[in-house]
């Protein structure tokens, strides 16, 4: 079984952040490993170290993201592919999602898996796109994973609306990861060593008959104008003392302030 | 093309709240810019729902039926959904964003060629093309983002906008939808609610939620009896799911649902980043904490520094009494 | 062994890259480790990096479109403080903004980062572009040993060999200890804490407020009430739209006193003429750290054995005068050096001790070894009670009648000078420490 998992490099969001003029800037330029793509790295793994099988990984992005390919093969995706866009500030998911469609079109595989969202723009939007223009059965926002080889199908326990729903694609499927589905692994030193060694087929645009003007141009249906400083809450009142004490406060101000009970 | 649509979601035979926020602030928002507002509502038996969606004043109701929506499937909503766009073709479609309709909006978008936009604080129409404010960077900072594309699908974050009643003439359009599930390469095996989902929990007026303070199974039931005073809905942080001591299905935050009752209890929660994600549209929230610099205080209406495992009985207790008088 | 290394370096601070840089540009085949998430993850500077030893590492790294420094320094202040009063030298000069630049203020998470990866790209362009590696996130348990030899390190079950190590594994020297260079007990006055808070400001107002222009940048060190009596100092750094504000005391002095290191700090930033120049900023991050106080009494016993060198602040390699900490430099330059140490050995193809203590020599024969021996006076000078107790009073005492106007007749400086005295000291003491102070530089 072939699982295709793309990753995304997103900066550090734990890292502390500003708004400037309406741009975001960081003090650590740090890029990382997406936490999401990261949850669908180790369930292919697993998968595989089950049933057998290779783990590729797709990204797509600048030059400088071939390190975090470097830490999927680290972690022990077999293989990596690298499409190259060295500027992605004007793509969006749709043309994240178009981009990975045409790499698809190409390449074998029997699972494709993303993250159910990005860290960095929280859309959640390019598996959808991605299963639409491949013509697969999907299924979003996965907490487990398990492959029924009988049926030749994966079965994926979604978080739903009401409660856990167990779902059944046959393959050829995609499915997008949450990170509530495993802690993803710290790569060994030997998984290190190994990951220099490992192929990385880097991919053109246009090797894929795509531009980044058109993908920036009309691909992309939504554009991001700036950043603005989420609305802070009232500040509120602070209680320290024993036990009895806050309580009855509490109660009379849940009654007679807040008028909630 | 004149039209804004709100899909308005059903859960176990009830609307939910969320939908009747957006189809409330889409009631203005249409008025605003010369559009008329049409609902729609996809169900087993969607009848039973016009007359409640009507007191939000759309000028029509379509009322889909066919047994498949009731069952969680998602290509089912898909296939709805996607249906009435190629009918209506509307400018703008707005959901409510549920776990369902993050599901689909993806896939829907790309199959119509739309701009989408999930999961905003707020939106609006200007210059015909549709702005859009939605947290970022793990709910860091709010982008501005618009799309000027000819159909537009939003889904709205639950607890931006008040559900205000605001009745109209209605027309209700019922359509038998066919859908076949037999061809289908996915197939929804099983639904596992878990025994917390007593009150559903994205929906609840007061909720109460653990974090790993609450340590183990005594903390749990300590949650469990406010909870049950309260008549609130549980909820916890994803150290708590975690760890098993609460089902996975009631966590909330970034990766969990995303909550806006009247009342929010945090428990032993320490205020991460992404577990304030999806609790901070909740009108007062309390937080009990030991720690007096946890960061929860920053977002708590009521604070109370102190040992939840002797804070939580006596406040049950007096919220029991209070509620009995 | 088709993995066995010419040398493995442990840690990836700032002597630990300095060493891997110099191992890829002579073309050698490394492993260095570091435990952090990446490099810098957790370590904590001041900082600024003095001298121009960066420009050596990274010519011309001012070029650099992401260069990962902040400011550099052209103007420096030393304050002595009392309970009410500042009094301080400044010194500002436009010859520091020429480039190589004499000192730059950096942000450890991100100059380390910045400087991993520029070690990376000489990886890259080394003979070993697929057999050199940075590991991060993982922690050395143990240096192995055969018969009295380093050979490698284990980490959790796996066991990597070289036939060199260099540790670089900074204050909390364990390795070190393991390999029996240091003694296993290090008495605590050998320790000093660090705290440090990074305080955001809108540009703009920074610039304003310090005078900066363009990448410029200030040092400001202080002496006196900053630290309530504990032994120490206090420092503020310019970075481009925050500060590191933060002290250095002494660990045994702190417990003595019974204070909070936080406190000392809010106390500090509670100093009525403290409080006019922090005014308006926002702490966006607290971070307190271990540091050497730089005292060569506690060096390690020695800092090469048998197919291993210690470099950095695992050495002891520090220095702190009062009017800058100097750990970065030093760290900096012995990795440089053991570095070049082991590239002597593998042409040699001998790494025991007999060849590795051209380190040594290097090192003594280096600024940082001379400075250190020349100025344990000053540092011992610096750490008497009266330096941080008795001088800044005098000073600021002074201060204040030389400065203040009355309308009434004035004495001269030296009465002023001598009712100070008075008031702080007698005589016969301050004679005792103007003797000390100038023997001691
Ligand atoms: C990509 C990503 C997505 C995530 N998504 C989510 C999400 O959806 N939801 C979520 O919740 N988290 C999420 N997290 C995890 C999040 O970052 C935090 O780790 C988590 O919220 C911490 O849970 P907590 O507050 O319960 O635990 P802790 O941070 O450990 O806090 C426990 C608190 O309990 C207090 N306490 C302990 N004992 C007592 C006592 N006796 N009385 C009173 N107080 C006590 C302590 O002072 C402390 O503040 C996500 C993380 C990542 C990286
Ligand atoms: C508050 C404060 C202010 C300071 N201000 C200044 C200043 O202004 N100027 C200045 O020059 N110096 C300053 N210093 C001192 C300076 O920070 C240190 O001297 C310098 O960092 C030493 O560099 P190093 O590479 O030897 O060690 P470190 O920078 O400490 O690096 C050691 C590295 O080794 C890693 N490590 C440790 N053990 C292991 C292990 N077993 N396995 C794997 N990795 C390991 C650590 O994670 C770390 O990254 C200051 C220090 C403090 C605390
Ligand atoms: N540039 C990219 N390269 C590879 N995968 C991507 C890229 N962008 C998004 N993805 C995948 O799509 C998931 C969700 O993306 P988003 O729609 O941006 O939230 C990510 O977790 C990745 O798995």
């Amino acid at each position: 079984m072939k699982f295709s998992v793309c990753i995304k490099q997103v900066p550090d969001v734990s890292a502390p952040l500003t708004i400037k003029d309406g741009n975001l800037s960081q003090d650590t330029d740090r890029m990382v490993l997406d936490a999401y793509s990261a949850s669908a790295v180790e369930e292919a793994l697993v998968l595989t170290d089950k049933h057998g099988g290779d783990v590729e990984v797709v990204l797509v992005g600048p030059d400088k993201a071939k390190e975090t390919i470097r830490k999927a093969l680290a972690m022990g995706a077999a293989t990596g592919v690298h499409i190259v866009v060295e500027n992605t500030s004007g793509l969006d998911s749709a043309a994240f999602a178009e981009i990975l469609a045409a790499w698809h079109k190409k390449s074998d595989y029997d699972v494709i898996l993303t993250g159910k969202q990005s860290q960095d723009t929280d859309a959640g939007l390019t598996g959808g796109m991605l299963a639409w223009k491949l013509g697969l059965p999907y299924a979003a926002n996965a907490v487990g994973l398990t492959y029924d080889e009988a049926a030749s199908a994966i079965v994926v326990k979604r978080q739903g609306d009401s409660g856990q729903e167990m779902v059944e694609l046959k393959t050829p499927c995609l499915v997008t990861c949450s990170n509530d589905m495993n802690d993803p692994r710290i790569p060994s030193l030997k998984g290190i060593m190994q990951s220099k060694r490992k192929k990385v087929e880097t991919v053109q645009l246009s090797d894929l008959g795509l531009e980044l003007d058109a993908l920036s141009g009309t691909v992309s249906q939504t554009q991001v104008h700036g950043f603005k400083e989420v609305p802070g809450r009232e500040p509120g009142k602070k209680f320290e003392g024993d036990a009895e004490e806050l309580v009855s406060n509490l109660m009379n101000l849940l009654e007679n302030e807040a008028k909630v009970l | 093309m004149s039209s804004i649509l709100v899909y308005v979601a059903t859960q176990d035979g009830k609307i939910k709240r969320s939908s009747l926020e957006v189809l409330s602030y889409c009631k203005r928002l249409s008025e605003e810019n010369g559009l008329s507002l049409e609902a729609a509502v996809l169900d087993a038996d969607p009848a039973r729902f016009t007359d409640k969606i009507a007191s939000y004043g759309p000028s029509k109701i379509y009322a889909v039926k066919n047994p498949a929506f009731s069952n969680h499937l998602a290509s089912a909503l898909l296939e709805g959904l996607s249906s009435l766009i190629s009918k209506i073709n509307p400018r703008l479609l707005a959901c409510a964003s549920t776990e369902s309709v993050k599901e689909v909006i993806g896939a829907l978008g790309a199959r119509h060629n739309a701009g989408v936009i999930p999961d905003v604080a707020s939106f609006a129409i200007q210059n015909g093309s549709v702005n859009a404010e939605r947290p970022v960077m793990s709910a860091k900072v709010l982008s501005k983002t618009s799309s000027s594309s000819d159909l537009v699908l939003v889904s709205v974050r639950s607890g931006s906008y008040d559900a205000v009643e605001s009745p109209a003439e209605t027309t209700v359009e019922t359509i038998e939808f066919d859908f076949e599930t037999a061809a289908l390469k996915s197939l929804l095996k099983e639904v596992i609610s878990s025994a917390g989902d007593k009150v559903d929990l994205s929906e609840a007026e007061v909720v109460v939620a653990a974090g790993r303070g609450i340590k183990d199974e005594q903390g749990r039931k300590l949650i469990e009896d406010l909870a049950d005073s309260l008549g609130a809905a549980v909820g916890a942080s994803r150290a708590v799911t975690e760890s098993g001591l609460f089902p996975a299905t009631l966590q909330i935050g970034q990766t969990g649902k995303v909550v806006s009752p009247q009342l929010y209890f945090a428990v032993g929660i320490s205020g991460a980043i992404q577990h304030v994600a999806g609790m901070a549209n909740s009108k007062v929230i309390v937080a009990i904490n030991k720690d007096a610099d946890a960061p929860i205080f920053q977002y708590a209406t009521y604070g109370l520094v102190g040992d939840l495992f002797k804070i939580l009985p006596l406040l049950t207790e007096q919220i029991r009494t209070y509620k009995a008088s | 062994m088709e993995d066995k290394f010419d040398c493995i370096i442990i840690g990836g601070g700032i002597a630990g890259l300095s060493a891997a840089m110099t191992l890829a540009r002579n073309n050698a085949k490394f492993l260095l480790i570091e435990r952090g998430e990446f490099s810098g993850a957790k370590n904590v500077s001041g900082g600024v990096l003095w001298g121009e030893g960066l420009s050596k590492l990274v010519p011309e790294y001012w070029n650099d479109e992401d260069a990962g420094f902040e400011r550099y320094i052209n103007h420096r202040r030393l304050t002595f403080m009392d309970g009410d009063s500042t009094f301080s030298i400044d010194f500002k000069s436009e010859s520091f903004n020429e480039q190589p630049y004499k000192g730059i203020i950096v942000l450890r998470s991100k100059f380390d980062n910045w400087l991993s990866e520029k070690v990376m790209e000489a990886i890259e362009e080394s003979d070993y572009a697929d057999e050199s590696f940075l590991a991060p996130n993982i922690l050395v348990e143990e240096v192995l040993m055969d018969g009295g030899k380093a050979v490698g390190i284990r980490a959790g079950e796996e066991k990597f060999y070289a036939d060199s190590i260099i540790i670089a594994e900074g204050v909390n020297n364990l390795l070190t200890r393991q390999v029996g260079l240091q003694n296993k007990y290090v008495p605590a006055d050998a320790l000093a804490v660090g705290v440090k808070e990074i305080i955001r400001y809108d540009q703009k107002v920074l610039e304003d407020r310090f005078q900066l222009n363009g990448l410029s940048g200030m040092s400001n060190e202080f002496i006196g009430t900053a630290t309530q009596g504990v032994e120490g100092g206090g420092f503020l750094y310019t970075n481009k739209d925050t500060i590191s504000f933060g002290l250095v005391l002494s660990m045994i002095s702190l417990r003595d006193s019974g204070l909070k290191p936080y406190d000392i700090l809010n106390e500090f930033k509670a100093h009525p003429v403290l409080k006019d120049t922090l005014k308006g900023g926002e702490v966006i991050e607290y971070s307190a750290h271990a540091v050497s106080t730089g005292d060569m009494k506690v060096m390690p016993k020695e800092i090469y054995s048998d197919g291993v060198l210690v470099a950095g602040e695992a050495a002891n390699l520090l220095m702190n005068s009062g009017k800058a900490i100097q750990g970065m430099d030093y760290a900096m330059h012995s990795g440089i050096l053991a570095a070049e140490t082991i590239v002597e050995a593998k042409t040699k193809k001998d790494f025991s001790a007999g060849t590795l203590k051209n380190y040594r020599t290097k090192l003594e024969d280096s600024f940082v070894l001379k400075d250190m021996k020349n100025f344990q006076g000053a540092v011992d000078f610096l750490h008497s009670k009266q330096m941080f107790q008795t001088v800044p009073g005098l000073v600021c005492d002074f201060g204040k009648q030389f400065f203040s106007i009355k309308n009434e007749p004035t004495p001269k400086t030296r009465e002023m000078l001598s009712k100070s005295v008075k008031k702080h000291s007698s005589y016969w003491e301050l004679l005792k420490l103007g003797l000390k102070g100038a023997r001691s530089l």
